[in-house]
């Protein structure tokens, strides 16, 4: 009984879901009903790059951090979703809870200190070439090409 | 924690007229976010024109009010293509994974006071599970698969890369969220909204704004923002880099669907934060008979519509994060700062002699995180990562048979 009281509250959220999900599955027959049914072009069916024709695959391979962010997540989202039940029986725990929780925060944070101090953390682009190049002045680098021509002719 | 349902309509179980009221209820919910996207598009493209000296739309309609209905209209009547790359099942799936959790988001957010009519006492509100808050989370993080399995199945290069961004953006943000979520539940001491928003009855300085030291206000502000992907964190579409965004490939009424995502997301989020912080549906109530049950409604209105004025005004006014910057603010800055928030307002909660030596373990946390930014910022300058001098750089071939052939011709 009890355990049914609870679940009736969902059945408005059941029901909503089941209106989404219809209006948008309507949307979808309305719209092949009225949309004009051509056979598109292939130029129309191709990857969409502002009018350059693809000339590679989408890449398959990704910068790692990607990956790195997903994984340091998963910890991060099990360490809130501890939180909800300390949160809302906080009160009758009262300071057990409040040491427990510290502990537990802790580790957590030593955990986000390693990662931070070992760059896992940083997205900013590769920090190369930032030292300079002392032999690259603007002498070895612009060609004076007006100038040379110039002299020549009035050699 | 009342693990029951509180929702006065379910007391006495479920009948034939329960379901009836349910029905309506979530007609008239389904019917009202629908009217309340058109006009938010409409508000977004007039107040950010006025903001740019335009006109914006005005031809459609007295002042232009009937544009995104015309837009959407328009939307029915176009292609529906899928490209040829594109992963037919899952390019259809996403608009729905999209779609539909935006719709239940709404769900557990109070509207208003509770109304008793034909003998049935019920919440405005369109559900009020025990769990409540926690369906706002779980929505917000199937609304990621949505867009990542939009750009993916979209079998095109600039789609792909945004969604990919767009997914590490929004499980980052989300953790930033999800804690200070717990600051205010601490305080709330329950997971209904119904709950969250009763136990900031009373005065203004009854709401969590005031009692949760306004700190968990802003850095959810912020986390929601990004979580919306929108300006200043709208990195996923940025689209002077990619060309629109994970939707770049869809068009039609999956594009609107997208669209009407969006903006749906945008509204129920600021009506969850005013739930959260601003006391929901609470405001003055003058002693007007039969119209007293009129101005919770409105103050919840009020308090939403200031919401969606900010988000407008932050795209007006705000440049664009780099997506480096952008992580950098979720990871290193929202997330320890709400976790120490959340243990000093967990600390003030109990004693004053906890809180001060809460706030002096923060202060020692805050000292280490410092001096591991150092380090990790160290760790990208590494010596060897410095390129070895490679002197006068050659000129390219091109350049070196321009100067000579024209050389040649001059001679």
């Amino acid at each position: 009984m009890v355990e049914q009281k609870a679940v009736d509250t969902y059945l408005p959220v059941l029901l909503l879901l089941i209106v989404g999900i219809l209006f948008a599955s309507l949307s979808f027959v309305a719209s092949g009903l009225l949309a004009p049914r051509k056979k598109p072009t292939a130029a129309k069916l191709a990857p969409y790059e502002c009018g350059i024709v693809p000339d590679r695959e989408p890449p398959t391979r990704f910068p790692v951090r990607f990956y790195l962010v997903a994984m340091i997540f998963i910890i991060f989202d099990i360490e809130i979703v501890f939180m909800y039940p300390f949160a809302v029986v906080f009160r009758q725990l009262h300071t057990f809870g409040l040491v427990e929780v510290l502990t537990f925060s802790v580790t957590i944070f030593v955990a986000l200190l390693f990662l931070v101090s070992n760059g896992a953390l940083s997205w900013g682009p590769a920090k190369i070439l930032t030292k300079g190049m002392p032999s690259r002045t603007s002498d070895s680098t612009i060609v004076r090409i007006s100038a040379a021509t110039s002299t020549e002719q009035a050699a | 924690m009342n693990l029951l349902g509180t929702d006065p309509l379910f007391v006495n179980g479920v009948s034939w007229a329960v379901v009836l009221i349910v029905v309506v209820k979530v007609v008239v919910a389904f019917a009202v976010l629908m009217g309340a996207v058109t006009m938010m598009i409409w508000f977004e493209r007039k107040a950010i024109s006025d903001m740019q000296s335009r006109i914006g739309p005005n031809r459609v309609g007295p002042w232009g009010l009937l544009q995104s209905l015309a837009d959407g209209i328009k939307l029915f009547f176009k292609e529906d293509l899928i490209p040829a790359e594109a992963d037919r099942f899952v390019f259809k799936l996403a608009p729905y994974l999209v779609v539909v959790p935006a719709f239940l988001i709404f769900t557990v957010v109070p509207v208003g006071g509770q109304v008793t009519l034909f003998g049935h006492t019920f919440d405005l509100q369109v559900a009020d599970p025990p769990m409540g808050i926690l369906l706002v989370l779980a929505c917000s993080g199937i609304a990621v698969y949505g867009v990542m399995l939009a750009g993916w199945a979209s079998g095109s290069k600039y789609p792909l890369m945004s969604s990919v961004r767009a997914s590490a953006q929004m499980i980052s943000y989300e953790a930033a969220m999800g804690m200070n979520v717990v600051t205010v539940l601490l305080v709330a001491n329950t997971l209904s909204t119904r709950g969250i928003v009763a136990s900031q009855g009373g005065s203004i300085l009854h709401w969590n704004l005031i009692r949760t030291g306004f700190v968990p206000f802003v850095l959810f502000l912020i986390a929601v923002t990004a979580e919306l992907n929108r300006p200043p964190f709208d990195v996923v579409e940025a689209d002077s880099e990619l060309v629109g965004g994970f939707n770049t490939e869809y068009s039609s009424i999956r594009f609107a669907l997208f669209y009407l995502a969006e903006f749906m997301n945008t509204i129920t989020m600021s009506a969850i934060m005013v739930t959260l912080f601003f006391g929901g549906p609470a405001g003055p109530i003058p002693n007007i008979p039969h119209l007293r049950w009129v101005f919770p409604i409105l103050w919840f209105t009020v308090k939403v519509v200031a919401f969606c004025f900010m988000y407008i005004w932050f795209r007006a006014a705000l440049p664009r994060m780099r997506y480096d910057q952008l992580m950098d603010l979720g990871w290193k800055r929202l997330i320890p700062l709400s976790l120490a928030w959340m243990l000093l307002v967990a600390a003030a909660i109990t004693n004053w002699r906890w809180a001060i030596g809460v706030l002096a373990a923060i202060i020692i946390a805050a000292v280490l995180l410092l001096r591991a930014f150092d380090l990790g910022g160290a760790r990208e300058l590494e010596d060897q990562a410095v390129l070895p001098s490679i002197g006068a750089r050659p000129l390219p071939g091109y350049v070196l048979r321009q100067l000579t052939d024209a050389e040649e011709v001059e001679d």
